[in-house]
Order: C-alpha cells, then structure tokens, then sequence
C-alpha cells in the first residue's frame, strides 16, 4: 500500500487551498496532477514575494521571468542564502552549471549549512563526472542525515560505480524516508534491468505516484549507457518518452543514443523536437550542429566496412582505413573465434569537436576513439599535432571494443574491455604496445594502482587528475599479465564467462581459479618486476633528463653523448617530450655522426617514438646507408601517425617502393600523394603512371600519364611514356 | 660598403660584354638583374636566417647562367644609402628588354600608414623603394617583400610592368614569417616546376612557397599568421591564386632556369620541329580551354592525339 504524505492526502482529497508554497505545487506536479500544479503555479504569480512568484513562472515554464523574479529575489528577500540556491536550480536546470554553482557557493558563503546548496552541487558534478558528487552528498547528509534527495542522489551514484548494494541500501533509505521517492524507486528499476530482471514491480509502484513518470525510464537508460547498453539505453528513452512525451530532455537523450547506433535519421527527429521544444543544452546543440555538418562528409561503403569521411579527405584516408580494417576484422575473427553481426561502420573526424560530441555523456571514455557497438568514431590524425596520435593503433583497441561488447552482449566489465583493448594494440604491433608514462610510473611508485574489483572506477570517477590515463595502463598490464601467466586463451574464456553474466570477482574465481585478492598481489608482484625499478628511479630520472636538456640547449654535445645512454636507461619506455633519444641524435647529427644517430633513432621508433620529423630522418639515414626496405618501414610508421597534408612522405614512400618493384604499394603511395594536393601534380600523376604500368594497368597508367602531360605537355618523361603506351602510332 | 660590391657589379658589366659574341642572342633570353636584401635581424637567430637565405639566394642565381647578374647586401651592407647605390647602379646597367627582381628579407613595420623594410641604420620604406625601382627601365620588374607586415607595401610599390609578392596580405600581419624560407626552397627544387617547363616561374615559386607555408602552420596546429599574395597588374587587388586578370606576369616571369635547357644551334630542320612544338603546345592550350564545353571522351581523344604529336616531335628535337 503506498503511503502519502498527510499534506498530500489533503491536497489531494480536498478542495482546501493552501498558503502560498511552492513546494505544494511542485507536490502537485510531481504526482501528475499537472491541472492543479498549474493553477498552484499560477497563483504564485501575484505573491509579494519575487520569489515565490519565480517558483511560479518557473512552474510554468517562463524561464527568462523566473530569471528575473530570482535576480529580484536575491536582493530583497530575507532568505537571499534560499533564494540562491532556488535560483541555482533554475539555471541548472536551463543548461548554466557555471553560473549555477557560482550561486550555490555565494549560499554556502551565507550559509555553510545550506544542504540544498550541496545538493545543487552534488547534481553539477553529477552530471559533469568530476569525481566530486559523493563528496557533496556526504556533505548534505552530515548535516541532514534524513535528507531524502541526498540518499536518492547517494544511491544513483552508487550504482553509477558499480556498487549494487550500496545502491539499493541507499535508495531504501530514501524510500523510508518518502513513500513517494520516485527518483530512489528509479534507482531500484535500473538496479533490476542492469542485472538483467524485471523492474516492473518498482515501475508499478512509481506509477501509483505518477503514472507519467518518465525520468524513471531516462534513469534506467543513463545506466545502461554507462554499461555500453546503447540499445537497451534508446529502449527505455523510448519508454521515457512514451510515458512524459513532454520530456525533451529524454527526447535529446534518446537523438543522442541513436546517433551511437548510427541511426541518424531518427536521431536528427528527437534531436530537433527537444531543440524546437527549448531544450537546448550543449549535447543537444552540439549533436544537431554535428549533423548538420554530415553534409560534408561522404559515406563509403563495402562487404565489412562502412566508412563515414570528410570529403576533403576520404580520397586520401579511404585506402588506408579500408585496408587495415580488412585487416583487423580477418584478425578477430580468428582470434575471438566470432563474426560481428554487421558491417563496422567508422567515422573520422578532421575536427576534435565534432569527435567529442559524440562521447558526450559518457565520462572517462577515450580521447582518441570511442565505440558503440558497431559503430567507431575516432579523430582523423589531421585533428591532432603530427605525433601525438596514431590511428592504427586506436582503431585495433576500438575494433577490440567491437568484438567484446558483442561476445559479452554487452554485458563486460569497463576495465576488462579497455585492458584487453590496450594489450590488443601492442600485439599487432610491439611499437605500440603500452607505455608508461610518467603518469603511470608515479601512481606505481605512489602505490596507486586499484584492486581489481575497483578498477573500474578508474575510469568513471577519477580520484586523481591522470587516474583514467593510470587505469587504461593498469588495464592493458593485467591483460599482458594474463597472457603470461595463464596464457592468450584465457582472455578469451574471460570474454565468455563475462557473457555469462558473471561479475568480475566471478570471472577470476572461475577462469583464472584464484581470488581477487591473490590476483592482486600476484599482478603487483608482476608490475614490480617489470616497472619498479623505473618507478623508483623515476626522481632521479627527472633530474637527468633535465640536465640532458640543459646540454642539448647548450649545445654540449659530447656531454649529451656521454649522459644520454644513462638515462635512455633509467627510463627506456619515455618517449615523449624531450626524450633522451630525440636529444642524443641530435648531439649525433651536430657532431656529424651518422651512424650513431641512425642507431639511437632506430631504437627511439622501436620505443614507439612517433615524431615524423624524427622517424623521417631515421628514413634518410637507412636509405643513405642503402637500405630502402627499413627506409620504407620506417616512413610507413608514419602513415599511421600523420599521413595528412604530406604528400613529400607519401612521394617518398612511394619512390622507395616502386625501387623494391612493391609497385601495388608504390600506386597506393603515388595515390596519397596526388590526393595530399601535391606542388607538383604533374611530377606525380607521372610517377603513379609509371607504378601503374609496373602493376600492368595500362589503362590507369594512360590516364594517369595524360593528366601529368594535360598539366605540362612539355614534360619529356611522361611524353616518354605515353609514346611507350603508344608504340604504334607515328613511328 | 664593402668596395667589391660595386667591384663585383663593374665585372658583370665588363664581363657580359666580353662574353657577348659566343653568348646566346640577347633576343632569345634578356637578362636579369636579381637584388637581394637581407634586413636587420635584431636578434642573432633571425639575423642568421636571413643572411643565410639571402645567400642561398644568391647561390642559386648566381649558378643560373651568365645572363643572370646577382648583388647582395647582408649584415651591415644591408644600410640604406648601400640600398639606395645599388639600386641606381642597377638602373644605369639595366637595359629595357631585361628584367629585374628584388627580393627583400627580414623584418618589416606598418604603422597603418607606411611600411618600412628595417634595416641596419635608417629603415627604408616602401614608398622609397618604389621610386629607386621606377628608375630601372627593365621590361618587366619583381618585388618579391618576404617581410612581416609586407602586405603594407604593396600600395606604394605598384608600377606598370611591375609584379609584386608580399608574404602578407596586408601590414597588419606582423608576425615573422617563415614565407623567405620556403621562397628560397622553390627555386632549389625541382618539384616546384609543375608544368615541367625546366624553369621556375616567379608564380611557381609563389605557389610552392605559399603551400609550404600552410604546410608549416598545419604540422605546427598553430593558426597561420602569415597569407602571402601577389599582384602583378597596377590597378589589381592582390591575390592567392592566378585569376581575375592577376598572374598573367608571374606565370611568364621565368625566375630560374634549371636542367639541360640551353639552347643550341637550329638547322632550318631543327627550327621547323622548334615551330611544330610551339604550335602544338599552343592547340593544346586551346583545347584545354575547351575543356568544359565538351564531350569528356571527345576531350580526352583530341588530348591524346595533340599529346603524341608533341612527344613525338620532342623526340625528333632531342635526336
């Protein structure tokens, strides 16, 4: 039997007319009885105070007056510390974090025990994923411990981390507390639906209260998606809007999860409807903009690929991508012992922006790549600086992704699947295998690494600024572990023990027949072996690389020669920023020393050092020490990195092939080239020619030969060929 | 001045009358007079890169041929009164059918009303330059201002026959520029004659440059400071790329001659096969011209057969 507050009971039963309150028409809302709720708001309106008439606009859904009547509020009302925070809700509310927390704060200055105050903050830090919310709420239920709101955020912050128990106590809590908590009572549904049973008796409940209820379903669906259930989250959208079709924010959220799903028509509909409805926050805005520039782009598509380009650089990408994705998938396939269901549909974005539109929502995902289900989206290399980014390595861990989420159905752990997705990138290519950075090396020597079965926080509410970075390294280490000690296949047997639905403590119990806690010690006696000494040394580290640099700038050559060996040693896997490598071959090159600084170079790229300027060099040496086939290797670890707007690299590469007779890689290369807007178009529409008649293409070959002479008929080389493509005429 | 300035332009002269009668006829290739300037650095680096382009420059003009005369000022040469000496000298040799390049480097200033090429001493400024370049009656003239805020120049140096290349596109954009390295890159690489005529253009060398700076900004992700033009007719709006009556000049201002393009002696046959190129090459221009009123097959047939006339008479010349 649900029961209702006795306020409520004769609110509800009785044609008794209350003092003016807002919270009575918010009651009123709350249980769906919207006729009422507005005529309460209404009534508001022609109160003396500027703030409850600003509840009433509110209520109403004139937010610019409610603006208004609280900027009044603040300066005449007595309860300015309440009044603020009311006002902070608003702007929160209408998309203003900034200018809501600034409210929040200004309260709390009046008055530190202002839990509402908290409670605003708790929700801004919900929403941004800063870490910080659980300490808010602790905040509020220190001062309030029967704070139902506190206990309701408390419990979908449990859950948010993985924390079922916690949740469920704390969603109790609030629900003895208010019979009508339907925000805990949401909490519970979502509990039921991540473990995979029915929510329906809580949905019931929360129906009795109001049956047009939908932030009970937008809850569920938020924690689906933290969980990667993207089709399960757009279900319960749906529901959420078939319960409240007035609830545009479930309308934007439900555009946003079908844009995951690549379904962007409909999304583009949700999208526009929540916008033209008023609710514009970024996400919202941000996607329809996003759309909105698809018409720059070009869909291709083949049997297993489905590739979404900027047309100002699908010419140039399309190849490289198709081919490694071909690559990867006949990989996987093999490895996972499994075929995805569809064709893997990838977009590559020029504009970082337009890449973080679509994590928007979903805290500590990547920077580089990001997948849902069958669709990837990752930056193009010409959004990043040259070096900073290598997008095959990106797309063999968010390939990974793919494959997992659709063996598990969705049902793996995060740390698990970005773990196996880190160890996957080193296994394809040792250069890429994971580093530690100088991150990682301080949360080893500061023992910060997570137990296991807390790893996924890492990920999702970072206790420290660089804990997501330390987490995908822990990740990928315990991956390698694994592989080590128990062996490549295990992994795989992870993959179906996750997709039976067993937790991580599960997992481990069953597939690596230890416990949680062993394992932990097992993997820290691993990551001592493998790390400590770096990490130990790494003050000492800092120290020399310092005086490395110094010399460098003081162009002390014969000291960076002396120093630099020493401290490649202390610290081998750096090679980033000011590395020893880098500095070293310099002080080789001045001192006119090829050889060494071929060397040290060499052993830079085997690090997995990525500058071009440095890998273009190593090129120059090997092939000025005739050896065009590592010269070639080397440039081609470019074209992972940065092969935009460089059509010298793709010349170069290509020239190098074409003298190995590779003459299928030479027209790929001639191809990049052309497609990069070369200087000298003609130059290298005849040497494509030329790859192309090596390859016995003699069509592509004319084509190619005739616009090289279109551009410079003068040009004797390609006359040359044409008449050797035309032998018979005129002689 | 260093006394072998003058010297050295007093031994072109002589030398170039000595060389004369086993010279090419000067109405198959005029000469060009190339002034090259390198400004006031301010710090040691850039006075170092300037003075080390400006001689690339001179390097590479100087290795073009005999019809090539080369003066450079660098370091404190680079004064005003030796900028205004050498100008005068080079309006008294220079004769009407020659041409006559002037390529600045350094750091230039606009105050919104006058750019000033800074040099050692008193700088010099654009209006300045421009009346020592109208007093040489070469046939055709280029400015090439690789400075910061050179697009302020360009105002004052428009004359009749005169093109001119600024690294900026206007005396707002005060940044040093990277433009004076890529400028000197152009004509120390081959790639940068795109229609294969074995000679740079002063618009190659343009485009080339002007790429590679973009190039340059692109590697760095830093928002380009710098957007070089040019304009080359005297009432035109400067521009970045050849059109709307701007780079007719540019595109027939040869700037440098490389590979093996010396011109030998013509039989009566050799000058027929000479004749039947030039014709071809000028059908050929014709049609591509065409272009986009006709058929894509029809086009590309005609191509074709005007494409295998032409390599086949080259190959009768090269015999």
């Amino acid at each position: 039997m649900t029961h209702l507050s006795p306020l409520l009971l004769l609110l509800l039963a009785s044609s008794w007319t209350p003092a003016l309150q807002p919270d009575n028409c918010w009651l009123l809302k709350q249980h769906d009885r919207q006729r009422e709720a507005v005529t309460c708001f209404k009534e508001l309106l022609s109160s003396n105070d500027a703030a409850n008439r600003a509840e009433g606009y509110w209520g109403l859904q004139d937010w610019d007056r409610s603006n208004e009547q609280f900027r009044l509020a603040v300066q005449t009302s007595a309860s300015a510390a309440e009044a603020k925070v009311r006002w902070g809700m608003l702007l929160h509310e209408r998309f203003n974090n900034k200018e809501a927390a600034d409210l929040f704060r200004e309260a709390l200055a009046m008055d530190p025990s202002n839990a509402d105050a908290y409670i605003g903050l708790a929700l801004i830090s919900m929403e941004n994923f800063d870490g910080n919310a659980m300490a808010y709420v602790n905040k509020v239920l220190s001062l309030e411990p029967n704070n139902v709101k506190a206990h309701e955020l408390a419990a979908s912050l449990a859950l948010d981390n993985d924390e079922p128990r916690q949740a469920a106590a704390q969603a109790d809590k609030a629900i003895a507390l208010d019979h009508d908590a339907v925000d805990a009572m949401a909490v519970r549904a979502a509990l039921e639906v991540v473990s995979d049973r029915s929510p329906d008796a809580w949905i019931n409940q929360i129906r009795t209260i109001n049956p047009h209820y939908g932030r009970t379903y937008s809850e569920i669906a938020h924690h689906l998606e933290l969980r990667y259930r993207h089709e399960d989250a757009a279900t319960y959208y749906r529901k959420a809007i078939a319960a409240e079709p007035a609830l545009w924010s479930a309308h934007s959220s439900l555009g946003i999860a079908l844009m995951r799903l690549g379904e962007q028509e409909e999304a583009q509909k949700e999208l526009e409807l929540s916008y033209d409805n008023g609710y514009r926050n970024a996400a919202t805005v941000n996607s329809l903009r996003l759309l909105d520039s698809y018409r720059n782009y070009v869909t291709v598509q083949d049997g297993d690929t489905i590739l979404k380009l900027k047309k100002t650089e699908s010419e140039l990408l399309r190849p490289y991508l198709q081919a490694e994705l071909h690559t990867i998938i006949a990989t996987y396939n093999r490895k996972y012992a499994m075929t995805l269901p569809g064709p893997i549909q990838l977009e590559v974005y020029p504009d970082h922006e337009d890449f973080a539109v679509r994590t928007t929502g979903m805290p500590g995902l990547g920077a580089l790549g990001v997948t849902f289900g069958e669709v990837i989206a990752i930056d193009s290399p010409s959004a990043r600086r040259p070096g900073d980014f290598n997008w095959g390595a990106t797309l063999w861990h968010e390939m990974s992704h793919a494959y997992v989420l659709f063996a598990t159905h969705d049902h793996v752990s995060r740390w698990f699947t970005e773990g196996l997705a880190v160890h996957e990138e080193g296994e394809h290519v040792t250069e890429w295998k994971n580093r530690a950075t100088p991150d990682v090396l301080i949360a080893i020597r500061d023992k910060k690494l997570l137990p296991i079965l807390q790893l996924d926080r890492g990920f999702v509410f970072p206790q420290y600024p660089s804990q997501v970075t330390v987490s995908y390294f822990q990740a990928g280490t315990i991956c390698d572990f694994i592989k080590e000690e128990w062996g490549e296949s295990t992994l795989l047997a992870m993959i179906h023990s996750y997709a039976a639905r067993h937790t991580t403590s599960e997992v481990i119990q069953q597939v690596l027949k230890t416990t949680p806690e062993n394992f932990d010690q097992q993997y820290l006696a691993w990551i001592e072996k493998h790390y400590g000494p770096e990490a130990s040394q790494f003050a000492h580290w800092q120290q020399q690389i310092k005086s490395l640099l110094i010399a460098d700038q003081n162009k002390e050559w014969d000291t960076v020669a002396h120093v630099g060996p020493a401290v490649i040693a202390l610290y081998p896997d750096y090679v980033g920023e000011g590395n020893a490598y880098e500095l070293l071959a310099e002080g080789y090159h001045a001192s006119q020393n090829p050889a060494s600084e071929a060397a040290i170079l060499a052993a830079y790229a085997q690090a997995g050092g990525q500058n071009p300027a440095s890998l273009k060099r190593l090129a120059a040496l090997q092939e000025s020490r005739k050896d065009p086939a590592a010269a070639a290797n080397t440039l081609t670890r470019i074209n992972y990195i940065y092969p935009v707007n460089d059509p010298d690299l793709h010349q170069k590469l290509g020239g190098l092939f074409y003298q190995q007779k590779k003459f299928d890689e030479s027209v790929r290369e001639y191809s990049a080239a052309l497609a990069s807007n070369p200087v000298d178009k003609a130059g290298v529409q005849y040497q494509l020619a030329r790859s192309y008649l090596a390859t016995g293409n003699r069509r592509n070959a004319e084509e190619s030969v005739l616009a090289a002479l279109e551009i410079a008929p003068s040009y004797i080389p390609a006359q040359q060929l044409l008449l050797e493509l035309h032998p018979s005429s005129g002689k | 001045m260093k006394p072998t300035s003058q010297r050295r332009f007093r031994q072109f002269a002589r030398s170039g009358i000595l060389l004369l009668p086993i010279v090419i006829p000067a109405h198959l290739y005029a000469d060009t007079y190339y002034v090259v300037i390198a400004g006031l650095g301010g710090e040691p680096e850039y006075a170092q890169q300037f003075t080390a382009a400006a001689k690339e420059l001179e390097k590479t003009f100087r290795a073009s041929g005999p019809n090539a005369h080369t003066l450079l000022l660098v370091g404190d040469e680079a004064s005003s009164s030796h900028v205004r000496d050498t100008l005068h000298s080079v309006a008294v040799t220079a004769r009407p059918e020659d041409d006559f390049v002037l390529i600045l480097i350094g750091h230039g200033s606009f105050d919104d009303t006058t750019y000033k090429f800074n040099l050692p001493g008193p700088d010099i400024s654009a209006g300045e330059i421009a009346n020592l370049c109208n007093g040489i009656r070469a046939r055709r003239q280029l400015i090439v201002d690789t400075t910061s805020a050179s697009g302020g120049a360009i105002p004052s140096l428009r004359h009749p026959g005169r093109a001119i290349i600024t690294a900026t596109k206007s005396g707002t954009e005060k940044n040093a520029t990277v433009f004076a390295r890529y400028w000197v890159e152009a004509l120390e690489d081959p790639s940068a004659d795109t229609d294969k005529s074995e000679s740079i253009s002063a618009l190659e060398a343009f485009t080339y440059a002007t790429k590679k700076t973009a190039g340059f900004y692109d590697s760095q992700k830093r928002l380009a400071t710098e957007h070089a033009v040019f304009v080359d007719t005297a009432g035109g709006v400067p521009v970045r790329e050849p059109g709307g009556g701007e780079g007719t000049l540019l595109s027939s201002l040869t700037l440098l001659r490389i590979g093996s393009n010396h011109p030998s002696a013509n039989t009566p046959a050799r000058s027929a096969l000479l004749q039947k190129k030039e014709q071809l090459e000028q059908n050929i221009d014709v049609l591509k011209y065409q272009k986009a009123a006709m058929d894509p097959s029809e086009y590309k047939q005609q191509l074709t057969t005007l494409l295998l006339e032409l390599a086949r008479t080259q190959r009768e010349i090269d015999k």
